[in-house]
């Protein structure tokens, strides 16, 4: 019995050495280990054996069956990895990547968000107002008097029913003026209309970006330091900004801000209209309100606006302002990396 | 407007460069676009006269000239030109000047032959584009003088000027802020107001006319102007007309009162300030007869309009080479009826620039006078009577109180009394009254503008400079508003669909009527400029559409554009913020590893929205719609999100489409109402069991029937349900050609346990007998 199973060890270690390959050695795993295997059979040799002897030689058996099982595992995993690394060899890292699927927004939503997140670590809050206006928020709560120009059809957008699209977003001071004392920190982001004929710097439609800041003790310091820290975030540290004295119906004293930056090509360029609000809208405010909350005597505040359209154009060097307005997806997603 | 500098250097003087002086106007307040500068400046170019010229020893292209510089010594210059004779006179640059590209002449040898300047050519002066040879000048051109006497250097601006500062209209208005910038005296004072006589019942409308005046003169020869009045008009850009006509153009241009001249012989009876009557024609000076109304101011006389009043004389009654006797018209009209007048006929002048921004009172009667005194010297002729005044010279701005405190608290300065004092009266103003800390201020009659404390407040800042403003920053927390809560709302929404693939459009909200569903739920503009832009967007999908059909003519093979505009609707509410999609072509680009490519279809446009939306979404066939050919409504908990469509495949070809065309459009504030809940839901703990069912149902059942069959059913155990395959046969090989397979994969969970195979059996047989029962599925096992 001994003798047997010596041998059966020997060929079957020996045995599976020569297997090369998972199927041969399922076959080697049923051959011997199997319910009907070799070492199975010779196990059932035991009845045979005499009682004593029995567990020297259930021992030798088991360790048989140890030392085969053993080899068998240890076989798989040397079949398995050599698999394993047969597979990766085949894989053929240098084949192109398959792209995922990325738009892009458009190059104006991308210089808005920036100005609004400027101005929030400013604590300025977002404020909106209609594209459908009616002339008292247009222009006569911003002090433009009745025959003023900008009124005309010729420049202006009208409604049959008389209202009009708002010529710039400095409409969304009053209707947040209207409804919210003082301290007023707000900057609104929106659409304006003019009736110009659309050409390589013109759009009838435009974004511009209008900021009002209106507490007690605000002052010309405070704008200044306001823009420029606005400016200088948006285009960089070096940007130099300059105040040229001009008139707004609804600012005074009032300004246009040229900026000079190595973003903007290191050429000056006209950006941006401001001044300190005009007591004569303050008045108006009071009135609408019936009360004195924007006491022109009390308080006092600055209000500044400019176009996204010119500037994005600009920053982004895109040579006619159409491209903004063309949706050509070969356009749009050169800005999908910004 | 134009200003010349040598016009403007008459009142004030000025010694800086042109550039030097845009930038003071600048700092004023004045807009300075292009510097245009003519005529010669190079102090070191005179004229000459060649005495001698011979023949260069070592080159047979140069002359050796002689020539007299006007020294009394002559000088030896070497020219290559050979377009002059002895005699001629020609300009001479002298060591040491310095012509346009700095090319600075200095003593030097040409070929050996020593030479002490050089002549020169039109084109070396920047007086022409091209030149062949010396400039030859003419023969009574006086020698030694500085080129400039033959060619003034002339320097004009181009100003704009903004509606608040009609004073800024002429030369001396000018001057009078470069004097008080520069603390220079202004050399103009006003001319003398004329003797005058009261003219009652001139005017009719007092209002539109409050102050009239006539000067009458006799026996004047009308004539074309001396040299030096042409070259003023024509360095502003004004042509020259006649003698008497230039005068009244030079003195508005001198100091802002514009003035007429009429043709005294031409005029019957009185002449009347009076409304027009409606319908009256009116031949202008231009040529063109215009149609009058109530509105319109004119000058006339017994019988007919003779003027325009303020904004353009009449043809028939204008001084031409026949006239010898004049009226001169110096008034003030209003502001606002000019303006009205001007923009119903669209028809602008000079004078109406002015007028309908505000004429200095005190400019009236001396602008006539200015101009009498001009037309006498040039024209001859004599005064007749007096000046004919009506009405009443308005009285100057009233005075102004200032307080210390108020400037100081708006400009954010610590600025004395006397800074202020001092910023102000360099400007013309006069402190009238001192209080300790105000003062009341007596406004110059041309500062119309100057009416409340703030104007002059404004000035302080002006003369004292923003550079002397300290910047101050500060930051303040800011309530949180619903437009924050819905910006970021969409900037993230947009993020998030950048991410998905789609790129971001902005198209027009000026839309034409053929990319507006209903007309009577749209907006139109009363004022468009075209029909194409008439109407206000009631949805973003034309323009989207548009863009769609842009990128796939350019060739585009994938196009999958959104965009997050306003929308605008006659009906509900007016404005409204709407996301729309549009998706044609590739889905999925072919490459190595997964074969061709895949076109978007409307199975992607559905995912794209339901995982935009943090909800469960109900979806509902509804009718065709336009060019959508199919249209499903979406919604979530009951409340309507909006639209997904397919385009019908023949408006898809429209837009050179070939795949289908996708849109969606959704309502944003509902988008946005929809709570997304970031509250913990426990993790599963136990696995799940997933079962594969196959049914063969009628082709045209939706499987949403099924979906919905098998919901009804309520297993509690059954957690999803998911469709993996659909097949149809339409030759009726493999399935009868009006019925398809569907396969799902019905996924079974319990919350506390882990499921057994006979409980799971048992459910999905009670699923199947349902399914039978319910819309006679077959199976196919």
């Amino acid at each position: 019995m001994e003798a047997e199973i010596a041998s059966l060890q020997a060929a079957a270690l020996a045995e599976i050495e020569t297997v090369g390959d998972r199927s041969s050695l399922d076959a080697f795993k049923v051959k011997y280990l199997g319910k009907q295997g070799e070492i199975t059979k010779l196990s059932e040799g035991m009845r045979h054996v005499a009682k004593e002897d029995r567990p020297r030689f259930g021992k030798a058996l088991n360790e048989l069956r140890q030392s085969v099982t053993s080899r068998v595992e240890e076989r798989e995993q040397a079949l398995a990895s050599q698999a394993d690394a047969a597979a990766l060899s085949r894989v053929d890292i240098s084949l192109p990547g398959i792209p995922a699927e990325q738009g892009a927004l458009h190059p104006l939503t991308h210089l808005l968000d920036r100005a609004v997140r400027i101005f929030r670590r400013l604590g300025f809050a977002v404020a909106e107002g209609p594209d459908i206006e009616d002339e008292w928020h247009c222009f006569d709560a911003l002090n433009t008097p009745p025959d003023h120009p900008a009124r005309n059809e010729q420049d202006t957008f009208y409604l049959p029913d008389g209202r009009l699209l708002r010529t710039h977003t400095s409409t969304v001071q009053i209707r947040v003026m209207e409804n919210q004392a003082p301290p007023v920190r707000i900057i609104a982001p929106g659409a304006a209309y003019r009736r110009d004929e659309v050409d390589a710097t013109h759009l009838a439609q435009f974004t511009q970006m209008e900021g009002l800041y209106v507490d007690r003790n605000v002052s010309v310091a405070d704008l200044k330091g306001t823009t420029e820290y606005f400016f200088r975030q948006l285009f960089g540290s070096e940007t130099e900004v300059r105040f040229r004295p001009h008139f707004f119906p609804f600012t005074e004293p009032s300004y246009e801000i040229d900026i000079r930056a190595k973003s903007l090509g290191g050429k000056w360029m006209e950006l941006a209209g401001c001044g300190m609000v005009d007591p004569a809208v303050f008045e108006a405010i009071c009135q609408k309100r019936g009360d004195r909350a924007f006491d022109p005597d009390v308080v006092s505040g600055f209000a500044f606006g400019f176009g996204l359209d010119r500037l994005a154009m600009n920053l982004a060097q895109v040579p006619d302002i159409r491209m903004l307005v063309e949706n050509d997806l070969r356009f749009l997603k050169q800005f999908s990396a910004l | 407007m134009n200003i010349s500098l040598n016009w403007l250097r008459e009142f004030v003087d000025w010694t800086g460069t042109p550039e030097e002086l845009a930038t003071l106007l600048t700092r004023t307040g004045l807009e300075v676009g292009t510097i245009a500068t003519r005529g010669a400046d190079f102090p070191k170019v005179v004229i000459a006269q060649i005495l001698e010229a011979t023949q260069h020893p070592n080159a047979d292209r140069l002359s050796v000239c002689r020539v007299d510089d006007g020294s009394g010594h002559p000088r030896q210059i070497v020219c290559g030109a050979k377009n002059f004779k002895v005699g001629d006179k020609v300009p001479l640059a002298l060591p040491g000047a310095v012509l346009p590209g700095d090319f600075k002449i200095k003593v030097g040898k040409l070929r050996g032959v020593e030479s002490e300047g050089m002549l020169c050519s039109a084109k070396e002066l920047s007086l022409a584009a091209d030149a062949d040879g010396l400039l030859i000048l003419p023969a009574d051109a006086p020698v030694g003088q500085p080129i400039a006497t033959l060619f003034p250097p002339e320097t004009a601006f181009e100003i704009e000027i903004t509606p608040n500062r009609p004073d800024w209209l002429s030369h001396v208005g000018i001057a009078r802020e470069v004097a008080a910038f520069t603390s220079q005296p202004l050399k103009w004072t006003r001319p003398a107001a004329p003797q005058t006589t009261e003219r009652d019942g001139r005017i009719g409308d007092l209002e539109r006319c409050p102050f009239y005046t006539l000067q009458r003169i006799s026996g004047v020869k009308v004539s074309q102007s001396p040299d030096w009045l042409r070259q003023r008009l024509e360095s502003v850009g004004l042509r020259s007309i006649n003698n008497v006509v230039d005068v009244t153009n030079f003195v508005m241009l001198e100091i802002g009162q514009p003035l007429h001249a009429f043709d005294a012989a031409k005029v019957n009876g009185d002449i009347q300030v009076r409304l027009a009557g409606e319908g009256e024609k009116f031949l202008a000076l231009d040529g063109r007869e215009y149609t009058l109304n109530a509105d319109d101011l004119v000058i006339a006389d017994s019988n007919r309009a003779l003027a325009l009043a303020g904004v353009m004389g009449g043809e028939e009654s204008g001084v031409t080479e026949t006239t010898t006797e004049i009226l001169l018209e110096s008034a003030i009209f209003q502001t606002s009826g000019v303006r009205r007048t001007g923009r119903r006929l669209d028809l602008h002048s000079d004078s109406s620039y002015r007028f309908e921004r505000g004429i200095d009172p005190a400019g009236v009667l001396a602008a006539s006078a200015r101009a009498t005194q001009l037309i006498l010297e040039l024209a001859g002729g004599t005064i007749v009577g007096s000046v004919e005044v009506s009405g009443k010279e308005p009285q100057a701005p009233a005075p102004v109180a200032l307080r210390q405190g108020k400037v100081n608290a708006l400009l954010g300065l610590e600025l004395t009394a006397d800074e202020i004092a001092s910023a102000l009266s360099g400007l013309g103003l006069t402190a009238q009254e001192v209080f300790e800390t105000s003062t009341t201020w007596g406004i110059p009659s041309h500062r119309l503008d100057l009416t409340r404390e703030v104007d002059l407040v404004e000035e302080v800042a002006r003369v004292v400079g923003i550079d002397r403003i300290p910047s101050r920053v500060s930051a303040n927390p800011a309530e949180p508003t619903k437009a924050d809560a819905s910006y970021d709302f969409q900037i993230r929404l947009r993020g998030r669909l950048a991410g998905l693939g789609l790129s971001e459009a902005r198209t027009s909200t000026l839309v034409s009527p053929a990319s507006v569903w209903s007309e009577a739920e749209a907006i139109k503009l009363k004022n468009p400029l075209g029909e194409d832009q008439s109407f206000l967007r009631s949805s973003l999908i034309p323009g989207l559409l548009a863009a769609v059909e842009r990128n796939l003519r350019y060739g585009a093979a994938s196009v999958a554009l959104f965009e997050i505009g306003r929308t605008f609707h006659a009906k509900g509410r007016e404005e409204s913020p709407t996301l729309a999609i549009a998706l044609t072509g590739q889905s999925r680009a072919s490459s190595w590893r997964d074969g061709a490519a895949k076109a978007f279809d409307w199975w992607n446009l559905k995912g794209i929205i339901a995982t935009l939306v943090p909800t469960e979404l109900e979806w509902k066939k509804a009718d065709a719609q336009g060019d959508l050919a199919l249209v499903s409504t979406v919604s979530a908990n009951g409340k309507a999100l909006g639209l997904i469509g397919q385009l019908s495949p023949a408006a898809a070809r429209k837009l050179d489409a070939r795949e289908s065309v996708l849109v969606a459009e959704i309502d944003l504030a509902a988008l946005q109402s929809i709570p997304a809940s970031p509250v913990y839901r426990e993790i599963p703990k136990y696995p799940a069991t997933t079962r594969d069912i196959a049914i063969v149902v009628p082709a045209t059942l939706p499987y949403g029937e099924i979906e919905k069959t098998l919901q009804a059913a309520r297993e509690a155990l059954l957690v999803d349900i998911e469709p993996f395959d659909v097949f149809s046969d339409a030759t009726g090989a493999k399935l009868p050609a009006d019925r398809k397979s569907v396969a799902i994969s019905l996924t079974f969970r319990a919350p506390e346990r882990t499921l057994n195979s006979d409980e799971v059996t048992a459910s999905v047989s009670r699923l199947r007998d349902k399914l039978k029962a319910d819309l006679g599925a077959e199976f196919r096992e």
